[in-house]
């Protein structure tokens, strides 16, 4: 299984975002995208989910052309989204926000889809104590782990994280993190846009920086050279 | 005192319960109006003629033998589909214009417009009256009620209850609430945003056909009787905050009080300028209504 970008291109109106964009990124890797605000970043992953419309090239999963699909259709062929505002349905509770989340794989029994609830409860446990709460009723760190939750009880084979650790507490940024790396170990593509780039680089396997909607570095986030010119790049 | 007592029991209960059967049966129409504005964002200016085509539907049947309590089952059913093709072949195929709001708005203006001419031309522009299904009156603490009334605001209620059940408390109803909050979050969760959109719509209008069924014995069957009677349901749901079940309820029972009382104070034709009145002070004063929106906290 491979996913692929090929030469993508999004226009918004007459404005130019995503400029020729070439990825890929291979089961059970972590791949950071970085750059400064406005490069694309954010439009690069709702392309991919389907939010924004190409208006040229391919993006593929595992052979399969996602560009051009419906958000639907590109999350059931194992697409996850977990978006930079997390986009928690305040009219829903916890655990309505984490059964919506099986929708993402259908054909499982009850029991499979309570097992699936019962093992993010598990693991997070704080969702477990709230799961009758309303979901924006949740502090922000818990707010970020029921959006990624949400998209863990789907296992998907690609997931887009956006921004996870905008905006939380250290301890808590650990954690998401860790999470990042249990979707990682069970052969998940992860395709983690974020401006914390030394926490991320710590979990990413390689990484791509965007200047002006289009790649100007690929590299791995193991070597300090590679990192030292992704620090030049994206003058942070 | 007892001129106060036969005044309640004669006059302003008698008054109330009559208003409580209009409150009853505006909130069945309202109802759909407000899940299909909720979910879709989509003002329906046809939804009162979908109404009317559940009454007429109904007096076809009825003419022809079919009984009043499968009506009930077969009008909802014929209605289904009806709305179904609306949905994905007139609204979808412009719900992604910019000008989303006028142009949906202006399309089932003109849908309605159409259905209303049609009823005239198959129908007839005469105004016809089904039998009432359960005849009579019961006495309740010296009071004559009619007993289809009654029969109307219990099924009505439960109607409601059922609605408000399927919404709120069912997965099919988290799905409904997530996609009227954010159709792109739900769509990336898996959640058939399209197919959730048409059934829903669907699903109103299933609504306005069994509200057209309920309601035909008590206040008629005639072409124009859907924008007559949706004018009243566009003030509730507006009232009420639209998108609201709840505050479709809540408006609807209050507005037709409003109706019922204000008739005994000033002169009846003053009752439809004090309710609209409301609904102008609503949108000045607090424009969202007394509720939320369907999907939001």
């Amino acid at each position: 299984m491979m996913f692929r970008i090929e030469n993508l291109h999004v226009h918004y109106g007459l404005s130019h975002v995503i400029q020729g964009i070439s990825i890929e990124a291979r089961p059970g890797e972590i791949v950071g995208i970085f750059g400064r605000n406005g490069v694309g970043k954010t439009t690069l992953m709702k392309t991919i989910a389907g939010w924004v419309g190409p208006s040229g090239g391919e993006i593929s999963l595992d052979g399969t052309r996602l560009d051009g699909l419906a958000p639907d259709r590109i999350c059931r062929h194992g697409v996850g989204f977990v978006p930079e505002d997390r986009r928690i349905f305040p009219g829903l509770s916890v655990e309505e926000n984490l059964k919506l989340g099986l929708m993402q794989r259908s054909g499982r029994s009850r029991a499979e889809e309570k097992a699936e609830i019962d093992l993010i409860y598990d693991r997070m446990p704080r969702l477990a104590e709230r799961r009758r709460q309303a979901g924006t009723t949740l502090s922000g760190g818990e707010q970020q782990m029921l959006a990624m939750a949400r998209v863990m009880v789907g296992r998907p084979q690609l997931a887009l994280i956006d921004e996870p650790s905008e905006g939380l507490a250290p301890m808590i940024v650990a954690d998401i993190f860790a999470i990042i790396k249990e979707m990682k170990a069970s052969g998940a593509i992860v395709l983690l846009v974020e401006q914390n780039v030394n926490g991320a680089l710590a979990v990413a396997d390689r990484f791509y920086a965007i200047e002006r909607g289009a790649v100007v570095l690929a590299g791995d986030a193991k070597d300090s050279a590679d990192k030292a010119r992704l620090m030049d790049a994206i003058a942070v | 005192m007892t001129d106060v007592f036969e005044y309640i029991q004669f006059v302003l209960a008698p008054q109330m319960i009559t208003g409580l059967a209009l409150g009853v049966a505006v909130v069945l129409v309202a109802i759909g109006l407000t899940i299909i504005f909720g979910l879709l964002d989509v003002i329906n200016m046809a939804h009162g003629e979908f109404y009317a085509v559940g009454a007429y539907v109904a007096l076809a049947l009825g003419t022809s033998g079919v009984s009043f309590w499968l009506l009930l089952i077969i009008v909802p059913l014929i209605m289904i589909p009806i709305g179904y093709i609306v949905e994905r072949g007139l609204i979808q195929r412009v719900f992604n214009m910019p000008d989303r709001h006028v142009t949906t708005l202006l399309l089932t203006f003109g849908l309605g417009l159409v259905v209303e001419e049609a009823l005239k031309v198959v129908f007839g522009p005469n105004t016809q009256r089904p039998a009432t299904p359960i005849p009579g009156a019961i006495e309740v603490m010296g009071i004559i009620l009619p007993t289809y009334r009654l029969f109307l605001i219990a099924v009505g209620f439960a109607i409601v209850a059922a609605v408000a059940i399927v919404v709120n408390k069912t997965r099919l109803g988290a799905l409904v609430r997530a996609a009227a909050f954010d159709r792109n979050m739900a769509a990336s969760l898996g959640v058939p945003v399209s197919l959730v959109f048409a059934g829903t719509f669907a699903f109103g209008v299933a609504l306005a056909g069994l509200a057209g069924v309920l309601l035909a014995p008590i206040y008629s069957v005639f072409p124009t009787m859907g924008r007559d009677f949706v004018f009243l349901a566009f003030t509730v749901v507006i009232v009420g905050g639209m998108g609201s079940i709840s505050g479709a309820v809540v408006a609807g029972l209050l507005i037709t009080q409003v109706q019922a009382i204000s008739s005994l104070i000033v002169s009846p034709v003053w009752s439809d300028p004090i309710v609209f009145s409301i609904m102008v002070l609503v949108l000045v004063v607090r424009p969202q209504g007394l509720f939320g929106r369907l999907g939001h906290a």
